[in-house]
């Protein structure tokens, strides 16, 4: 009887779920998506890279660029914290779904929180650029 | 005489979430003997751990999706014995609040998933739905939705600001009624009464002999809480151990359904707890000793050992997973069970198998 009240009232009410990929997910504004750089006020220090549990940054210093594999990032906050200039920051969204491992550079010759995306070539899993060998 | 029927169980079966195998000795329908077969999901965490004891505190929550926080929770309650140090009150409050956020997440799952494989797919549907205002809390509070990542040694990341205790006190009051609601169709529903009674008895004394611990072990009679000890903030909330004697599948369930509406009793105790304060304190130089501690995570007691030997590098990390005690009692629940009751019976404890093969 229990479960025919509940199904009843379920019948008649809107559904809970939304149609993901037509409707833009509701995030909530705390929500850590991903990882974006302003290279403005980035000093190349190489902390984040330390600090990344995962590997996913890589800092060059001569190209004053950020690299970072989505693939790994597994938005714990780290690099956020651990940064003396408040260069990075969370947003809420996530990126977008790829066919093949993204990696997103953030250099000092592009506006802030802009980046180049590149992709890792398919089935390379989510290894660095620089652990990808060319054969 | 008949030589009973060999059956394997697993490790691939439409009931289970996880790889686990169980042989099944057979006469007709009934279950003579289990044995119960694990390792499918061994990943050698235990020794990755000790690689790095600032990066650890990431990846012992991945040693399991559904009690991450507590996985946390642990290692940071460990290594602040190790370093002798205690943390800000408010940072006790707030890991007891999301503590509890999870035992209440990972018990729907448990509650669902048991629905689900008594075909009663209308029943999970309406436990997750439910669950997901629980999780969209978490992600609120947090910012992550499974791994939290909100621990650290000395306290937690992220605080709670004025607005986000009200906002939790309100998705409390909205999950009471549908939380109560749910425990209505558990306890009342002739279809889930009729399956889950005397299916799966786990007696006092069995219980005792295979060292079940959590909702297991209480749903035996055995009352047995870590929260009791009074880590984190439970030494300043009012906690009563949910305990029942039948020690069936039925009871199990049970338990964790009223644990998951005394988890919201808790919380609004947390909540009037908060007081201003720091949320984190610094701590000083690599670990050197040893460290010992014990959380009561979803599916019981979880216990983490450090030996750490004043590098970066962690000299050894031992867990003790509750689901690694309980899982092997469904072979003491299964001789006499129908065959058709094995997914169930096996269900019920909760089994999590990346805990188990860590």
């Amino acid at each position: 009887m229990s479960m025919l009240r509940s199904s009843l009232r379920n019948l008649f009410q809107r559904p809970v779920t939304t149609a993901y990929p037509n409707v833009q997910a509701d995030l909530p504004q705390s929500n850590r998506g991903r990882v974006m750089w302003e290279m403005s006020k980035c000093i190349y220090c190489r902390r984040c890279e330390r600090v990344c549990p995962t590997n996913a940054i890589s800092t060059n210093k001569e190209a004053k660029s950020q690299t970072i594999v989505r693939n790994r990032c597994i938005t714990c906050n780290a690099c956020v914290e651990v940064c003396p200039t408040q260069t990075i920051s969370m947003v809420a969204d996530y990126s977008k779904p790829d066919l093949a491992p993204t990696v997103h550079i953030f250099s000092a010759n592009l506006p802030d929180y802009n980046f180049r995306v590149e992709h890792l070539p398919r089935g390379s899993g989510s290894r660095r650029p620089d652990e990808v060998t060319n054969d | 005489m008949k030589r009973p029927t060999t059956i394997p169980i697993g490790p691939q079966h439409p009931a289970f979430l996880e790889p686990l195998n169980i042989g099944l000795e057979l006469e007709e329908e009934r279950v003579v003997g289990a044995t119960l077969n694990l390792g499918y999901n061994h990943r050698g965490m235990e020794y990755a751990l000790a690689l790095d004891y600032k990066k650890t505190q990431y990846l012992v929550e991945r040693v399991c999706g559904i009690c991450s926080n507590h996985h946390s929770a642990a290692y940071c309650q460990t290594m602040e014995d190790i370093y002798d140090i205690e943390v800000p009150v408010r940072a006790k409050v707030i890991r007891t609040i999301m503590m509890e956020c999870q035992r209440i997440t990972s018990h729907l799952l448990a509650l669902g998933h048991t629905a689900e494989t008594m075909g009663y797919e209308n029943l999970f549907m309406q436990c997750f739905r439910e669950r997901e205002l629980a999780m969209r809390l978490v992600n609120e509070i947090s910012g992550n939705r499974v791994h939290y990542s909100i621990n650290v040694i000395g306290g937690i990341k992220r605080d709670m600001d004025a607005g986000m205790e009200r906002h939790t006190a309100n998705v409390m009051r909205e999950l009471r009624p549908l939380l109560e609601d749910l425990r209505d169709v558990f306890a009342r529903d002739n279809t889930l009464v009729k399956r889950m009674k005397d299916v799966g008895v786990l007696t006092n004394e069995q219980a005792r002999d295979w060292c079940t611990v959590g909702p297991v072990a209480r749903a035996s009679g055995l009352p047995q809480d870590i929260r009791e000890d009074g880590f984190a903030a439970y030494d300043m909330i009012d906690l009563k151990p949910v305990v029942r004697d039948e020690g069936d599948c039925y009871a199990r369930t049970m338990v964790r359904m009223d644990e998951c509406l005394h988890s919201i009793d808790l919380i609004e105790e947390c909540l009037k707890l908060l007081d201003e304060g720091p949320v984190i304190m610094t701590v000083k130089g690599h670990p050197t000793g040893e460290g010992l501690s014990r959380v009561e995570a979803p599916r019981g007691e979880l216990l983490y050992h450090v030996k750490a030997i004043g590098g970066l590098q962690l000299d050894r990390i031992k867990i003790r997973t509750p689901a690694f005690l309980n899982v092997p009692s469904v072979q003491a629940m299964l001789p006499g069970s129908r065959l058709a009751d094995v997914p169930l019976i096996t269900v019920s404890v909760d089994p999590c198998i990346c805990c188990t093969d860590r």
